[in-house]
């Protein structure tokens, strides 16, 4: 049996590890358009903390995964699944393959959500979704550093992303004004005294924190970006963190059910029979996304199992805690998840 | 006085610092990585202690 994954993230990784030790005959491909090897995405925000970032947050050289026997075709793009010939169209070095499958795993994970205003602007924010995102990032940053200089960001966003990048970057030295739209931080994951605790860990950490923001326009003016609300402000650098969308492009073209997710059974079974989905991509009966990394793989390791014979029941969502990475900060509640 | 190790979960990259320690696991700073029992697990991935390298 040919089994071919999509995405080289917690999902696919823990997946093809886990189906490799339990089906020793199959053959395992895993496709990703990611050339640096397997990497931890939750340190992505440690990136201007931690030492030697772009090294330590590589958990798994792709050379390590195809010694135990899994092919992997990275820097690739995948451009559509021809579900007919149970097939994927795949872009490589300027050649188009189609590369054959008897079970098709979709773990293509989410990219940064922008917001519709927003998008005419791209070209003056950063993201931080990915390590090729965190690496230009950090040259940007180095630029100021070179010349003794602190760069000031606006971070737009006070999720769980935009606070986490706003402690790193300030606890790193750096000048950070948060602009959050609504009136606490955090609040889909915390309840409102845990905001405020974050809040004010953020302020200590010497994060200027701006809420209810509704920001309107970016502008760009003598090397500086603006960042319009009521006021106009301007910073070195500007970074949107307004939470993720999942790639359901592919799944979408190949006439898949999608909805915010691509929509699975319990058994994490897209609406064709032969094609799964896992981690951020996946939507559940209940309309659920898991997002964070314990859920995530134990998701991978359940449809391991069960695509290997030795799980038949349904996959359920097991108990997990997550934690913001804010530098100083702990809830005192549980997150809502 | 002893020389506080951190080690790397090799399947998210949590990073367990002896200093720290793990609080919300019950793991008292200071706890060093051989005194930790070995059914615990990453806090952040559920991988087990064996995942774990010495961060050099």
């Amino acid at each position: 049996m040919q089994i071919v994954i999509i995405g080289s993230g917690v999902a696919g990784v823990s997946f093809a590890e886990k189906y490799r030790l339990l089906s020793p005959n199959d053959e395992i491909t895993l496709v990703t358009r990611e050339r640096d090897g397997y990497y931890s995405r939750p340190l992505l925000s440690r990136g201007f903390t931690m030492a030697d970032i772009e090294h330590t947050i590589i958990l798994k050289p792709f050379d390590k995964l195809r010694d135990s026997n899994i092919n992997v075709l990275c820097g690739v793009d995948v451009t559509a699944i021809n579900r007919t010939d149970k097939s994927i169209a795949i872009h490589a070095d300027g050649q188009d393959i189609a590369l054959h499958y008897d079970k098709l795993i979709l773990a293509q994970g989410s990219s940064a959500f922008i917001p519709p205003p927003f998008r005419p602007y791209e070209k003056l924010f950063f993201c931080l979704n990915s390590l090729v995102d965190l690496k230009t990032l950090r040259q940007f940053r180095q630029g100021f550093l070179n010349q003794n200089q602190r760069p000031s960001w606006a971070i737009v966003g006070g999720g769980l992303i935009g606070c986490e990048v706003a402690s790193d970057l300030a606890v790193a030295g750096d000048n950070v004004t948060l602009f959050h739209a609504t009136d606490r931080l955090m609040e889909r994951q915390l309840v409102s005294e845990d905001s405020d605790l974050l809040q004010k860990v953020l302020q200590d950490s010497g994060v200027k924190v701006l809420l209810n923001q509704a920001v309107t326009e970016f502008i760009k003016e003598d090397g500086k970006v603006c960042v319009k609300t009521d006021a106009k402000s301007e910073f070195d650098g500007l970074l949107v963190a307004c939470g993720f969308k999942p790639r359901t492009g592919l799944a979408e073209s190949a006439g898949l059910e999608t909805g915010r997710g691509i929509k699975v059974n319990q058994q994490l079974q897209t609406s064709d029979e032969s094609i799964y989905a896992l981690g951020d991509v996946a939507e559940l009966p209940d309309g659920k996304l898991y997002a964070f990394i314990l859920p995530i793989r134990n998701q991978a390791l359940w449809l391991a199992e069960f695509l290997a014979g030795q799980k038949q029941d349904d996959w359920k969502p097991p108990a997990f805690n997550p934690k913001a990475k804010v530098h100083g900060f702990e809830a005192a509640h549980p997150y809502n998840v | 006085m002893h020389h506080h190790k951190q080690y790397q979960c090799s399947v998210c990259g949590h990073i367990y610092d002896e200093a720290e320690g793990d609080p919300d696991t019950g793991i008292a700073p200071g706890t060093l990585w051989e005194d930790i029992p070995d059914d615990w697990r990453c806090p952040e991935c559920g991988a087990e202690k064996s995942a774990y390298n010495l961060l050099a």
